[in-house]
């Protein structure tokens, strides 16, 4: 089994091809999963009559500051775990020094890098975070209610990409190159499970957002 | 012995322990007794068949994160000191996505439940929609419940007969068009008492508004009549009313997803607006 994992051939598997595999799934699902929304919604006589740019955006810029809603106001400490796991699960993998030697190597093209220190700290928060939701399921009475067991495993796919890679920047628990290997799975899994999964809020939420901001706009009602 | 048999079919997934008062109504308790699981699954199917050509409808199923965000804005919520179950979400889940995850298979006892959850426990405000953060059109999706309810007629009872009249005449309360066009003429007489050679214009063609009330007014409420018309006088508005049915703004047939009663209700109106050449519709409420 050690020889197996260590053999470079799974190494170049799960760097070359399974990526390759993650990422086309992600793109061309994500692609799949907003057409036939979008398709859908184009049947309904009420949905586009009602669409409109500006209030779409108006709508999504409103609630993408933290404390601007009066939900967001309502409930900081949700506000800030919720703006600050986004922020690190998005641009965390996007901008990571390790991620961007990777681009570099593959196909020789670069650009931002965050600090080494300052993507540690990120992906400690997303950690955190991931915890802190946890948390919130078992014990906030009104989410315990709600949840199922996949609210748990969509919080697992998010959590095991971020912590088995902070695992192999620090070397622990496993030796390194097999952390690699692990984080990469991880990683795949999650992309993949993005469009297929209610990790798809992160695609949808920008639909749902742009009709309820232009119904609620088109009859002059402000988001709240 | 029938009692321990509903028993022993009784699931968690029922929420038949909840802690509630009891709701008694016609419209559920009769209607529940002529209910078999072949109509119950029948009707169920037959509406989510519909949802699932419908944007509205399955975003929210896939967008939904369980975050609970949305029950702060339900005064349900917060008039039953936070109980859990009474959040926006949690009404979605003890009806639509249940019903989902059975593929309507559920006693009648459940579906009796779950009417109570859509009639009696949520005012289809859509307040829960300003509250969460993707806007999820939560209202929209316990419309569809009640929409299946309504198909079943697992409906309060004074809501279904008001559908019913309004079906039948295109009024709230069995006026008869006699009636009305009656009741204009007498109220135009009461108002004389106030002012002099006032008019109720009945069927004024070219107006600039067509007023229409609701059937409770010329049934009970007569003196809304009244004071409307001397607010349109006072105010020097050029004002009719329709002497044809499709007067009445009472929609009931929205409220129980009757969608089409409520459809002819609004076609009348505007069939009424469109033959009298009217500007404006102003309605009561």
């Amino acid at each position: 089994m050690y020889d197996f994992i260590k053999d470079p051939s799974l190494y170049n598997f799960v760097r070359g091809p399974l990526v390759w595999v993650a990422f086309i799934i992600f793109i061309g699902g994500s692609i799949y999963q907003l057409r036939s929304l979008i398709l859908l919604a184009k049947k309904e006589k009420v949905v586009y009559p009602y669409m409109d740019l500006k209030l779409s955006l108006r709508s999504l810029l409103h609630w993408l500051i933290p404390f601007n809603s009066r939900n967001w106001r309502l409930r900081p400490v949700v506000t800030t775990v919720t703006f600050l796991f986004h922020i690190g699960l998005v641009f965390t993998p996007i901008f990571l020094l390790s991620h961007n030697i990777l681009w570099r190597e593959s196909w020789g093209i670069t650009w931002w890098t965050l600090p080494e220190g300052f993507g540690d700290i990120m992906t400690i928060i997303v950690i955190a975070s991931c915890v802190f939701f946890l948390l919130r399921r078992i014990f906030a009475p009104e989410v315990r209610f709600v949840t199922f067991a996949d609210d748990y495993l969509i919080l697992a796919i998010a959590f095991l990409p971020f912590i088995s890679g902070f695992l192999a920047y620090h070397q622990w628990l496993l030796p390194h190159k097999i952390m690699v290997i692990v984080h990469m799975i991880f990683g795949s899994l999650m992309l993949i499970a993005i469009p297929f999964t209610r990790l798809g809020h992160m695609l949808y939420f920008f639909l749902t957002r742009a009709y309820m901001g232009s119904d609620q706009g088109y009859r002059h009602s402000q988001d709240w | 012995m029938a009692e321990a048999s509903v028993k022993e079919s009784v699931k968690k997934e029922d929420w038949l322990k909840l802690k509630r008062k009891s709701v008694s109504d016609p419209g559920f308790d009769e209607t529940v007794k002529n209910l078999t699981p072949e109509k119950i699954e029948k009707a169920v199917n037959a509406v989510l068949n519909i949802g699932k050509n419908a944007g509205r409808f399955m975003a929210p199923l896939e967008t939904c994160i369980h975050c609970a965000l949305c029950s702060d804005a339900c005064h349900w919520y917060l008039s039953h000191d936070k109980d859990p179950t009474y959040a926006p979400v949690a009404k979605v889940k003890m009806t639509l996505w249940e019903l989902i995850k059975r593929k309507g298979k559920v006693s009648p006892e459940f579906m009796k439940q779950v009417a109570r959850i859509v009639f009696c426990e949520c005012n289809l405000c859509r307040r829960c929609s300003m509250y969460c953060p993707f806007g999820l059109d939560i209202a929209y999706q316990l419309g569809m419940v009640r929409r299946i309810c309504f198909i079943l007629g697992l409906v309060p009872q004074n809501i279904l007969d008001q559908t019913h009249s309004l079906s039948a005449t295109l009024t709230q309360l069995w006026i008869t068009q006699a009636d009305w066009i009656d009741t204009m003429q007498w109220q135009e007489e009461e108002v004389r008492a106030d002012i002099k050679n006032v008019r109720i214009p009945v069927d004024k063609e070219g107006a600039d508004v067509m007023w229409c009330p609701l059937g409770t007014e010329p049934k009970v409420a007569t003196y809304h009549i009244a004071r409307t018309a001397k607010i349109m006088n006072v105010a020097g508005i050029d004002w009719t009313v329709s002497a044809q049915d499709g007067w009445d703004s009472a929609n009931m047939g929205m409220f129980i997803r009757d969608m089409e009663t409520m459809q002819r209700v609004v076609r009348g109106i505007y069939d009424n607006a469109m033959r009298l050449k009217i500007k404006r519709i102003v309605l009561t409420e």
